[in-house]
């Protein structure tokens, strides 16, 4: 086993250099005035230097370009480019050089040089050179396996490998969270907000070229991250185009179900699949990334077999006066007619007036019935309405709806207009 | 994942975190995960399919995996095994840091030498390598909130995606079919070992490259712990003041002015007063007395900072009297070169005025207080609280070197480095034309040094710091002058511990009025205003932006309000009795080429702007672009992401240990200031509009980046010729450069070379497009023949870094060639030179 064979045993050298955008070289600058003691000598210095710009010395962000000076940091999304330079040291020729380059990742291994061929011979002192670039696509440890093997002028066949690892890193946190809209109390308005909180955690800034929600078949979207200033669309992150290491964003999206869905209000119930995030980021010098979010699932709000929805509810009320509001019942099973009863729960703040336990009397499928309720509070304050309870008397099953709404109670000192 | 039971009310909170956690690969996240095992599969599919396939114990599997952190290369450029020399530096040095950070990875990648097992890893994955990435894990459990996985993006061709149903369903029934394996290479152990036994030696390297080389050492300075033996020695001749007090105060008949004496700016005067009575002091006291004795002309008397251990620091032995009497020339030195100006009276006039415009200054409440009452109590004491002194004396007393005589030394011999010659200290005259001199052949070092000695001379040497003394215009320029190359030299610390007793620069000893009889008449702050101007800087390069941009402000704020003061007509500090009128009663007769009273009321300010090139707004672009700056770049914080490569390598500049990551200000400030700028300096309006252009094309934002551009093309048009053309040339390749497109910008910057064959940027830039097009060669034959071609011009610490690193990828040989460079290097540069672009250490 030659585990640790000699050096100068091969003829062929490998280097590899991670190939990141180069940057641009910066100047300290440091000027005086001609009074002062160098008089013109620290501006004339700053002149006589290749890399300050010329007419302009004092920027510090020069024109040239300096080649990349670490290995740095590799996100998922992002281009992983590579210099792989096979170079022949020794002095005489070298034959049927043939270079792979796979990367191996924690589930798969690709190759990722760019022809497979192997090349008929090497002249001392040449090199074969190839760029790679691959997309990643997994976090985790990647494994760059350069593999180099040779015809030495004897004929003997030689063989390397090297192993380059490198850890990609997460770029973004994405949150997302749905809000249903229920602004309209009348109907049910199958729209969903979705908020979604980019975060980059990179320690870079990031300037995010696109961050735009692929809606699913069901439904249409509105990105509502712009407003319309005197006629333009301006973005409502301001001038600044860039996320800082460690800040978040917030993009709202308002999705709306295509009419063909919509209208069959059941087909939008429990698990339905939006869309998903595609969002595309630049780095240093136009260095991309693109990340998508998996299928952005939501659960519709669970209306069950019953909905009980708002019909109508004063915003402001008195303390210990009573005030009416007026609920809808919407039998939303597919073809069982129920039998309900209500009953109304006081809590601590709200007082229900009237009988509980009452029949409502049969509700058939798709039908709805509305419901007058008085109520009191005896507590100032946003109180929130809760407490009612729908049992179906046939699978003795009972509904709970609390946290309806909320009311503002105010002394009755206050008037409360209408 | 663990928030998959949480209720639906309290979503918020508790996703971000776990999900963090298996960025970085934290095991118990894993393990939380095995559950749904389809759904991990891009984030940490390996060690949990690791520890399914391992029966090695967990500890153990660590134990291996650390080892194997250690072995293995991740690194930017790699020698290969069979290289002889060891040019591994910088390589090393990524790896160091590389180190530390991996904690943080936790068991990645076991085994590496059984490759089998990586690649059993795919056991959990699907077969389908593009299917892989997706995950729809999370998203079912926890519905109100979707931790979304970043899933890679298909590929730039709309690569398929499985839709919804299809990948949610799939993967469960792939995942036990492990993936086709790739031969197990089992038989060839070898490689592995070799790369790995590589790195181990260069390991211990790195510390020294990622800070400067210079940066926090202090010395220990010879002359302070020799101190107390001087005292005793010497001391006859510290009762003699200073050389130049004794010229003014002691014997008068041998000046050749008495009005040019007054006005001891370097320039115009024949002497220098680089002298300071209280040098030897030793005892603090809290309170100093200010005394101003009036008519009395005894040298201690004249000093207004004179305190009652006056007697005794003269008594005790500086280390300046030493220093001037080992060098007894310098002071008539500088006499000689500085005299012979024509009409030292009119001059010495026609200078008050031009002194008078800047040194304006408006000093703080407190400061004005102590001015005022030296002005007026002319016969009594003023007491001044030593808090509100200055007293500087240097942190350190040497750092001279020659960092490329080290290099040579330890890579091409004695003899060699014998040949190198540069100025040092104690080779030029010890006058402010020797320091020009040092300034001028970039032995910055040196230069250091000297005002060091020049200083010390004056009693502000080292160990002086918090002892009494005075000052003069001069000793200001030089400190000025020393801290401006420490910053230029990237010493920052040091810089700002000698800075740390200036204060703000607003100490009532550092205006002109606190010494009514070494400079009567005159008025205004003898820290010159590029000293306040480093002074804000500084705090930038030593990552605090928000200081320096606040001391920025400050500077311009005075700046507005002499502006103001100006515009209605009055003097610079606001009062109505200016020179004005003892000018019309014709005392200074002679007097009306640089007076800007008598341009224009409009004039006034203008003229003293032109007084100030500085002015405050270019300063304000240069310091906010330096917030923008900062943040751009990784900084020196490794490991934040838990990842391994955050280090910062070995770079012509970024060498300092500088922390940029707290940085939190917005480049939006930079654009805003060069806008700014772009209104005082309009003739550099194209060179500024492509600046922004740049700053956001390096923050990845092409389009605004185009649009600067773009106006830039504006601009030049109307002006035509090749510096505008080159300009707009540029442009273009940089934002091909921006599109990924190096061969565009390739054939950009070419073109810039068929109007300009000398341009050195274009030159370099096109070499480095070059490389890009994995064209080595070619890029190391242009980058070669233009250090040929001119390489007193072109042998830029940027090149040379760029040359040095294609060396590194091109052969094993690159030692040489770096040795070689570094010999081309020493025939030319001075001390100052920093030699980390040179990547041989």
């Amino acid at each position: 086993m030659e585990v640790n064979p000699p050096k100068q045993e091969h003829l062929l050298a490998l280097k590899v250099m991670r190939l990141t955008k180069p940057t641009l070289f910066t100047n300290i600058p440091v000027t005086c005035e001609e009074k002062d003691l160098p008089g013109e000598l620290f501006n004339q210095l700053m002149r006589d230097d290749p890399s300050t710009v010329n007419g302009a010395e004092i920027l510090m962000l020069g024109e040239m370009l300096t080649l990349p000076q670490n290995f740095g940091n590799i996100f998922l999304g992002e281009t992983f480019s590579s210099y792989i330079s096979v170079h022949n040291d020794s002095n005489q020729v070298v034959k049927d050089i043939l270079v792979k380059a796979d990367l191996q990742t924690s589930s798969q291994r690709l190759n990722l040089s760019a022809s497979n061929a192997a090349v008929a011979e090497l002249k001392p002192d040449c090199c074969i050179d190839d760029v790679i670039h691959h997309e990643v696509k997994e976090i985790g440890t990647h494994i760059l396996v350069c593999a180099v093997s040779y015809t030495t002028q004897g004929g003997e066949k030689m063989y390397f490998r090297k192993f380059f690892k490198f850890q990609v890193l997460k770029p973004l946190d994405v949150k997302t969270k749905f809000y249903n809209a229920e602004s309209d109390l009348s109907s049910v308005t199958d729209e969903v907000f979705l908020e979604a909180q980019i975060q980059n955690i990179t320690t870079s800034p990031m300037f995010m070229e696109k961050v735009s929600l692929e809606p699913s078949i069901m439904y249409n979207v509105a990105e509502l991250n712009s407003v319309s200033q005197a006629g333009e669309c301006v973005t409502t992150f301001g001038s600044r185009a860039y996320l800082q290491p460690m800040d978040t964003r917030q993009y709202l999206y308002c999705l709306k179900p295509k009419k063909e869905f919509a209208e069959k209000a059941g087909i939008i119930k429990g698990v339905t699949v939006i869309g998903k995030l595609d969002i595309v980021w630049k780095t240093n010098l136009g260095e991309r990334g693109r990340l998508q979010t998996s299928q952005l699932q939501r659960m519709a709000p669970g209306y069950g077999d019953v909905r009980l929805s708002l019909e109508a509810i004063p915003d402001t009320v008195n303390l210990e006066e009573p005030f009416h509001i007026t609920c809808k019942i919407t039998n939303c099973s597919s073809e069982r007619t129920m039998d309900l009863v209500l009953e109304m729960c006081n809590t601590n703040s709200l007082h229900w007036c009237g009988i509980s336990g009452r029949q409502l009397g049969k509700l058939h499928p798709s039908s709805s019935l509305c419901l007058a309720l008085t109520l009191l509070s005896s507590v100032q304050g946003l109180q929130s309405v809760s407490g009612l309870r729908l049992t179906d008397t046939f699978l003795k099953r009972t509904y709970e709806y609390d946290d309806i709404a909320q009311v503002c109670v105010v002394s009755s000192a206050i008037k409360v207009e209408s | 994942m663990e928030n998959a039971n949480g209720t639906k009310q309290s979503v918020t909170e508790d996703s971000s975190p776990a999900e963090g956690q298996t960025g970085s690969t934290t095991p118990q996240g894993e393990q939380g995960q095995l559950l749904y095992h389809e759904e991990t599969i891009d984030l940490g599919g390996d060690e949990f399919g690791s520890e399914e396939n391992e029966t090695i114990s967990e500890d153990s599997n660590n134990f291996v995996d650390k080892l194997n952190e250690h072995l293995m290369e991740s690194v930017l450029i790699s020698d290969s095994p069979n290289n002889s020399e060891d040019d591994s530096g910088d390589l090393g040095c990524l790896q160091d840091v590389v180190e530390p950070a991996e904690g943080s990875a936790g068991p990645t990648l076991e085994s590496l030498g059984d490759e089998g097992a990586v690649d059993t890893l795919s056991k959990d994955s699907e077969s389908d390598g593009e299917d892989v990435s997706k995950d729809i894990s999370d998203t079912t459990p926890d519905p109100d909130h979707n931790q979304v996985k970043g899933v890679p993006a298909l590929g730039e061709e709309g690569a398929k995606d499985p839709g919804p149903g299809d990948g949610s369903t799939h993967p469960e029934g792939l995942g036990c079919t492990p993936p086709p394996r790739q031969s197990p290479p089992t038989e060839e152990p070898v490689p592995v070992c070799t790369i790995f036994s590589q790195p181990l030696p260069a390991r211990s390297q790195p510390p020294l490259l990622l800070r400067d080389g210079f940066e926090p050492q202090m010395v220990k300075s010879p002359s302070f712990s020799g101190a107390s033996e001087t005292v005793a020695k010497t001391p006859p001749q510290a009762v003699q003041p200073s050389p130049s007090l004794s010229k003014f105060f002691g014997d008068p008949a041998n000046t050749n002015s008495l009005a040019s004496d007054f006005f001891d700016s370097f320039t115009t005067s024949t002497f220098i007063s680089v002298s300071n009575p209280h040098a030897g002091s030793s005892a603090p006291e809290k309170l100093s007395s200010l005394s101003t004795p009036g008519g009395e002309r005894s040298p201690g008397a004249a000093e207004p900072s004179h305190s009652p251990g006056i007697e005794k620091s003269k008594a005790g032995v500086s280390p300046a009297s030493v220093e001037i009497s080992q060098s007894p020339k310098p002071f008539s030195q500088i006499q000689a070169v500085f005299a012979g100006s024509e009409d030292p009276f009119a001059t010495a006039l026609s200078m008050s005025e031009m002194d008078r415009r800047s040194d304006a200054w408006l000093p703080g409440e407190g400061t004005r207080d102590v001015l005022i009452s030296v002005a007026t109590q002319q016969y009594s004491t003023v007491f001044v609280d030593k808090e509100s002194l200055t007293m500087p004396g240097l942190k350190f007393d040497n750092i001279q070197g020659d960092a490329v005589k080290d290099l040579m030394l330890r890579f091409l011999g004695e003899r060699a480095a014998a040949k190198r010659q540069v100025l040092n200290a104690e080779s030029v005259e010890q006058t402010f034309v020797g320091l020009k001199q040092l300034i001028s052949c970039k032995n910055w070092r040196a230069a250091v040094d000297l005002c060091g000695r020049l200083l010390t001379a004056h009693g502000q040497g080292y160990g002086k710091s918090g002892l009494p003394t005075s000052h003069t215009a001069d000793s200001l320029q030089l400190w000025f002058v020393r801290l401006a190359l420490l910053v230029k030299l990237g010493l920052f610390q040091n810089a700002e511990m000698e800075f740390e007793p200036f204060g703000n620069l607003d100490q009532p000893d550092l205006y002109y009025e606190y010494y009514p009889h070494v400079y009567p008449g005159r008025r205004g702050s003898m820290v010159p205003f590029s000293m306040r101007i480093l002074h804000a800087e500084l705090q930038q390069y030593l990552g605090n932006p928000q200081e320096s941009l606040d001391r920025l402000h400050k500077v311009k704020a005075i700046c507005s309000k002499i502006l103001t003061n100006l515009e209605q007509g009055l003097a610079e500090d606001g009062s109505m009795s200016s020179i004005t009128q003892e000018n019309r009663q014709g005392q200074w007769p002679d007097f009306s080429l640089n007076n800007y009273r008598e341009l224009s009321e409009d004039s006034a300010p203008k003229a003293f702007l032109v007084s100030h090139p500085l002015h405050w707004s270019l300063h304000a672009f240069i310091c906010s672009f330096l917030f923008w700056e900062a943040k751009h770049r990784p900084g020196t914080r490794a490991g934040v992401c838990g990842g391994p490569d955050t280090s910062q390598g070995p770079c012509p500049r970024q060498l300092h240990p500088v922390t940029w990551s707290h940085l939190r200000e917005d480049y939006v400030l930079a654009v805003d200031a060069y806008h700014s700028v772009i209104q005082y300096y309009p003739e550099q309006e194209p060179q500024l509009l492509s600046g922004i252009g740049r700053i956001f094309l390096q923050i990845g934002d092409i389009k605004t980046a185009e649009k600067y551009f773009q106006d830039v093309e504006k601009v030049t048009q109307k002006l035509d010729g090749l510096q505008g053309k080159i300009m707009v040339l540029m442009n273009r390749a940089f934002l091909h450069l921006g599109q990924n497109n190096f061969a565009e910008a390739h054939r950009f910057f070419t073109e810039i070379l068929r109007i300009d064959p000398t341009n050195a940027v274009a030159n370099n830039n096109a070499a480095v497009c070059l490389l890009y097009l994995g064209k080595l060669k070619d890029s190391l034959r242009q980058l070669e023949a233009m250090v040929q071609q001119d390489p007193k011009h072109y042998l830029h610490e940027s090149v040379l870094f760029n040359l040095t690193t294609m060396y590194e990828l091109e052969s094993s040989r690159s030692m040489q060639k770096k040795q070689s460079l570094l010999e081309a290097v020493a025939g030319k540069e001075g001390d100052s030179f920093n030699t980390q672009c040179l990547k041989l250490a």
